[in-house]
């Protein structure tokens, strides 16, 4: 457990010593929302709206683009090496890749989180109280984020392919869940192809929660999202080989 | 002289590709052994499985006698690894690094301080221990790569071409501290295309190409194995012109050269004749004005082990 402890704190500080993922996590999904909410303000029955459906749904597309940190910091070229040298010590091969995962989710965590204080502070509906349920939500959602990168790296054995896909997946992912603009109205086939989108159902739910009060998707998100994280991490116990690490 | 690790019909293959074809070799307790092959020779590979990356097709790999495969986690603590590539935290301090790679090993406390401070202090590196390793020249960043390997104490330190891309100051810095490191009672085994370093240091050479260990020993022996004739260098005084066929008749005498007061001559060894070809001169009336012969050196027997051809 300390050599664990040693590994996570070190991923942990590289994540935050990383100015790329800190600004792609926090000001440029600031900004995204300020442009979008602008662009799009004319949509809405009043220029608030655009903003709090675009802060709800970038805040979505920014979790699930919490794979790409995990990717990151598993395998970036430049970490890559010093974590070799992990796979040298007496550390056994869980430590490298879970404590990626860790990391890599409490990183994003904690951006996201943050966020959202800003978004309230930005005087965006986050439900109110029920800003502690959507942060609750969060947390699985994280998790199973930074699996799916890790897993993905398992899987391609190369950050730049594993980013590419995973990268390719969200934005089509994030593209019917009507993260960029809503798909209400365009087509009964791009409304059914919605439905395969992991964005739009965290979106709904979390819409649920903000507008409704609706406590009862909390469960199911965090359920189905926790499987996931699971499932995806025994994926990675079960893919990683420390020869696709050399 | 005692085994320390024990390798015996270590085989692999990538693709049908047999990049090691069950060679066996031994690593023994204190000693320098350097393992020498041209590039894609297999030598990475055996480090590799060495180091436990690599799964092995066949053979068995003994660490004081018993199986590494029983307890990987303790054999691994007691190796010490210096990649080829530098293997550090660019943004973190000396210290950090040296401290985190340190406390992989279950180093901790007031034992993980002093570990770290010898470290740093063994590498020259403690008056920098602050700063960031991006500051660092690639001199220094070598040898804090070593610093953070040995730091724990190992018994067996596996080097990978430690010295690759570095001013000679911190070359000899190195070759001296593996010296040392000998002197306290570590093994390393070391890896490197520089024959300069293996004639320095190593007590014992192994060259591997094509997957097969083709030579082994001393670094005295393998230049005498392979040492079958030598060679004369005869430079004459200007306007000086000796023929070779002159020297055809001295017993031992293969091939003679003779151009512009330039004489080459091989002969074979164990002949005693240089007494006979410097009179053959004199009786020519030409002068000597330097005369030297040639020993093998360690780049003579590797090359001549493993052929001039290039490798990819």
């Amino acid at each position: 457990m300390y050599r664990f402890w040693q590994i996570f704190k070190m991923d942990l500080m590289n994540n935050f010593k990383n100015p790329i993922l800190i600004n792609y996590n926090t000001v440029f999904a600031i900004a995204m929302i300020l442009i979008m909410g602008y662009l799009s303000s004319g949509n809405y029955t009043n220029e608030i709206d655009s903003y709090n459906y675009y802060a709800v749904a970038f805040l979505v597309f920014g979790m699930l683009e919490g794979a790409m940190t995990a990717t990151n910091c598993f395998m970036e070229r430049d970490i890559k090496k010093p974590n070799l040298r992990i796979l040298y010590s007496p550390c056994g091969k869980f430590p490298v890749y879970f404590s990626k995962i860790a990391a890599s989710f409490v990183f994003d965590y904690v951006l996201h989180a943050a966020l959202c204080l800003v978004f309230v502070l930005m005087g965006i509906n986050l439900g109110g109280w029920n800003v502690g349920w959507i942060l609750l939500m969060m947390i699985p959602v994280e998790f199973a984020s930074a699996a799916l990168g890790v897993f993905f790296c398992c899987i391609f054995h190369c950050e730049e392919t594993a980013s590419s896909i995973l990268s390719l997946f969200i934005s089509i992912f994030a593209f019917l869940g009507g993260a960029f603009f809503s798909l209400d109205g365009m087509g009964a086939a791009l409304a059914f192809a919605s439905r395969f989108s992991p964005v739009k159902w965290l979106i709904d739910a979390f819409f649920a929660v903000i507008y409704d009060g609706n406590l009862t998707v909390v469960a199911p998100v965090i359920l189905v999202a926790a499987g996931f994280g699971v499932l995806l991490t025994l994926g990675c116990a079960k893919t990683f080989r420390t020869e696709d690490y050399l | 002289m005692e085994k320390l690790l024990e390798i015996n019909g270590l085989a692999k293959s990538f693709q049908n590709n047999c990049v090691l074809d069950h060679i066996s070799f031994y690593v023994g307790k204190g000693e320098i052994l350097c393992l020498l092959g041209p590039n894609g020779a297999g030598k990475s590979t055996t480090i590799n499985i060495l180091l436990g990356l690599l799964r092995r097709d066949d053979g068995t790999i003994l660490y004081n006698g018993k199986k590494i495969d029983r307890s990987l986690r303790a054999y691994k603590q007691k190796l010490g690894v210096v990649p080829q590539d530098l293997a550090l935290y660019e943004e973190l301090s000396a210290e950090q690094n040296a401290r985190f790679f340190t406390s992989l090993y279950g180093l901790r406390g007031e034992r993980l301080d002093e570990a770290v401070e010898e470290a740093l202090t063994f590498a020259g590196l403690a008056d920098r221990r602050n700063d960031k390793v991006k500051t660092f020249s690639g001199g220094m960043k070598r040898r804090l790569n070593i610093a953070c390997a040995i730091a724990h104490h190992p018994e067996l330190v596996v080097m990978d071409e430690p010295t690759v891309g570095i001013d000679p100051q911190s070359r000899n810095h190195i070759l001296t501290s593996i010296k040392k490191l000998q002197q306290n009672g570590m093994t390393v085994l070391y890896t490197t295309h520089y024959m300069e370093e293996v004639e320095e240091i190593s007590s014992r050479i192994i060259i591997i190409d094509h997957g097969k260990i083709i030579a082994e020993g001393t670094k005295e022996k393998l230049k005498e194995d392979i040492q079958s004739e030598k060679r004369y260098h005869i430079d004459l005084e200007e306007g000086s012109y000796v023929p070779a066929e002159v020297f055809y008749v001295v017993e031992g005498v293969k091939e003679v050269k003779s151009q512009n007061g330039h004489i080459d001559i091989v002969s074979v060894r164990g002949v005693e004749n240089l007494d006979r070809i410097i009179s053959l001169i004199s009786d020519s009336g030409a002068h000597i004005r330097n005369i030297s012969s040639e020993e093998a050196s360690l780049e003579t027997v590797f090359l001549k082990l493993t052929g001039r051809k290039l490798r990819d």
